[in-house]
C-alpha cells in the first residue's frame, strides 16, 4: 500500500455542478444524513470511467441506483449481509436435518467457502467501484478475508472500494443510500446482523493490505470512511 | 392499476365455471401448459375444464392463480397477472406483467411494464417501466428505461437503463473529464 501515490493534478475534487446538493438533498433529514468526503472522493475517482460498473453490497436503493445510472454507470446490487444471513439459516436447517455423525467436518471456514461458491460471483476486474458501506464491521472473521480477496479480484486496476467503519458499536443497524454527491443517508433498519467488531486503524489497513493505496476520513459522528484503491 | 390486478384474480366460482386455462387473446402456438391437453380446436385452443382455480382472463388480463404451475413460453398481447409458479419465458412486449405476492417465477420476463411483488429468478426487460414492490425478490439483470424500487425490495443483479423503445444504453450524463487527470489518492490533510 502506498501513501505516496501518484500526485493528483487537481488537488481537490473538481467543484463542478454535480457536486452541489440537488433537490434530493433538501428532502434528506439532517438527522439521518452525513456529509461524506469519502463519497466525494469515490465519485471523483470514478469520474473518468464512462459506462463504468458499480457494485453495491448494501440493500438495493432506488436513490443510489438512480444516482449512478444517471451518470451512465451500470450498477449491480448484492445485499451481502442478507445473503450471508440467509445462507447461514439454510445451513443451520440442513445441519439439523442431517443424520448424527455428519457434523464432524463442519467449520466456519467451510461455510465461508461454500457461501462464496454461489455468491459474489463476478468476472475478474469487472467493477470500477464497490460500495461496501459498513458490511465489514458485520462479517464473520472467517468470511471477511475471503470476501476481501474476492473484491480485490473483481475490481479493475484503479478501481476503488468505499467503506465505512464504526468507531464504537453502533446504536442501531442502518442501511445506506446516496442522497447527493456528498451526502449519504442512513436508514435505520431492523437488525440484520450483529455488529462483530470495531476495527483499529491498523487492522483496516491490514485487511486492505493488497490494495495500492488508501485514504480515510473521519466524520463528525466518528464513523471512519475508507477509500481503497486497487 | 392495483385494483385492476385484484379484480383479475379468479374467485372459486369463476374456476367452477370452467374458464379456459388460456384465454383467446393470449392463445398462441408457442404457449405451453402442462394442464392442457389438445382437443379439437375451434379458433383458439380451449383446454378441458380443470377442477382447481388455474388461469382466467378478465378485463384483458390473464391470471395465473396461486396453486398453478406453468412451464414453457408465454407470449401474446394480453396483460398477465402471475400469482402461481411459472418457469420458462414470458414475452409480452406490448403488455403488462404483474407478479403477485404469491408469484414465483423462474423465467426471463419481457414486457412493456413489469410489476413485481413476489419472487423472480430471471432477467427482466421492460419497455416502459419496472416496479419492484417492498416484498419483491428479484435475482437477475434488469433493463428498463424507468424503474421504481420500494424500500425493502431485494434485487440481486445488474441494472441498466435503456431508452424507451429498447435501444440500449441510456442515460449518459456522463462523467468525465480531463483524461490526463491522474487518478491516485494522495495523503492530504483530511487523512487520519
Amino acid at each position: 500500500m502506498s501513501w505516496q501515490a501518484k500526485p493528483r493534478l487537481i488537488s481537490t475534487p473538481a467543484p463542478d455542478s454535480r457536486a452541489k446538493p440537488g433537490p434530493a438533498a433538501v428532502a434528506v433529514s439532517s438527522a439521518n444524513a452525513r456529509v461524506s468526503n469519502g463519497l466525494k472522493e469515490f465519485l471523483w475517482l470514478l469520474s473518468d470511467s464512462t459506462q463504468g460498473r458499480i457494485l453495491d453490497l448494501g440493500q438495493v436503493s432506488q436513490a443510489t441506483l438512480t444516482f449512478f445510472i444517471e451518470k451512465g454507470f451500470r450498477v449491480s446490487t448484492e445485499d451481502l449481509l442478507r445473503a450471508w444471513k440467509e445462507f447461514l439459516a439454510a445451513e443451520e436447517e440442513n445441519f439439523r436435518k442431517a443424520p448424527v455423525g455428519d457434523h464432524e467436518n463442519v467449520s466456519p471456514a467451510m461455510f465461508a467457502d461454500k457461501f462464496l461458491a454461489s455468491d459474489l460471483q463476478y468476472p475478474a476486474e469487472h467493477f470500477h467501484g464497490v460500495l461496501a458501506w459498513d458490511i465489514f464491521d458485520y462479517l464473520d472473521a472467517q468470511l471477511l478475508p475471503k470476501v476481501m480477496d474476492r473484491l480485490y479480484t473483481m475490481l479493475r486496476p484503479g478501481g476503488a472500494v468505499l467503506s465505512l467503519f464504526h468507531s464504537k458499536t453502533p446504536e442501531r443497524f442502518c442501511r445506506y443510500r446516496i442522497a447527493d454527491p456528498q451526502t449519504i443517508e442512513l436508514l435505520p433498519a431492523s437488525t440484520l446482523s450483529v455488529h462483530a467488531r470495531v476495527f483499529q486503524n491498523r487492522e483496516i489497513l491490514d485487511i486492505f493490505g493488497k490494495f495500492r493505496s488508501s485514504k480515510t476520513f473521519v466524520g463528525r459522528d466518528q464513523v471512519r470512511e475508507g477509500l481503497f484503491l486497487k | 392499476m392495483w385494483n385492476k390486478s385484484a379484480e383479475a384474480k379468479p374467485s372459486p366460482q369463476a374456476a367452477d365455471t370452467s374458464v379456459p386455462v388460456i384465454p383467446a387473446p393470449v392463445a398462441n402456438a408457442q404457449q405451453t401448459q402442462p394442464v392442457s391437453t389438445p382437443t379439437t380446436p375451434p379458433v383458439a385452443q380451449v383446454p378441458p375444464p380443470v377442477s382447481v382455480p388455474t388461469a382466467s382472463a378478465s378485463n384483458g388480463t390473464t391470471t395465473i392463480a396461486a396453486g398453478l404451475k406453468i412451464s414453457g413460453e408465454i407470449s401474446g398481447s394480453s396483460d398477465l397477472y402471475i400469482d402461481g409458479e411459472t418457469q420458462g419465458k414470458v414475452r409480452l412486449p406490448n403488455a403488462r406483467v404483474t407478479v403477485g405476492p404469491n408469484g414465483r417465477v423462474q423465467a426471463d420476463i419481457e414486457a412493456r411494464e413489469i410489476i413485481i411483488e413476489g419472487t423472480v429468478q430471471g432477467n427482466l426487460k421492460a419497455g416502459e417501466r419496472l416496479h419492484l414492490g417492498a416484498a419483491s425478490r428479484v435475482q437477475g439483470s434488469v433493463l428498463t428505461p424507468r424503474f421504481a424500487i420500494e424500500d425493502g425490495a431485494r434485487l440481486r443483479g445488474k441494472v441498466e437503463m435503456v431508452r424507451i423503445g429498447g435501444s440500449q444504453s441510456a442515460s449518459s450524463v456522463g462523467t468525465t473529464a480531463d483524461p490526463s487527470k491522474a487518478k491516485a489518492m494522495s495523503a492530504s490533510g483530511k487523512d487520519e
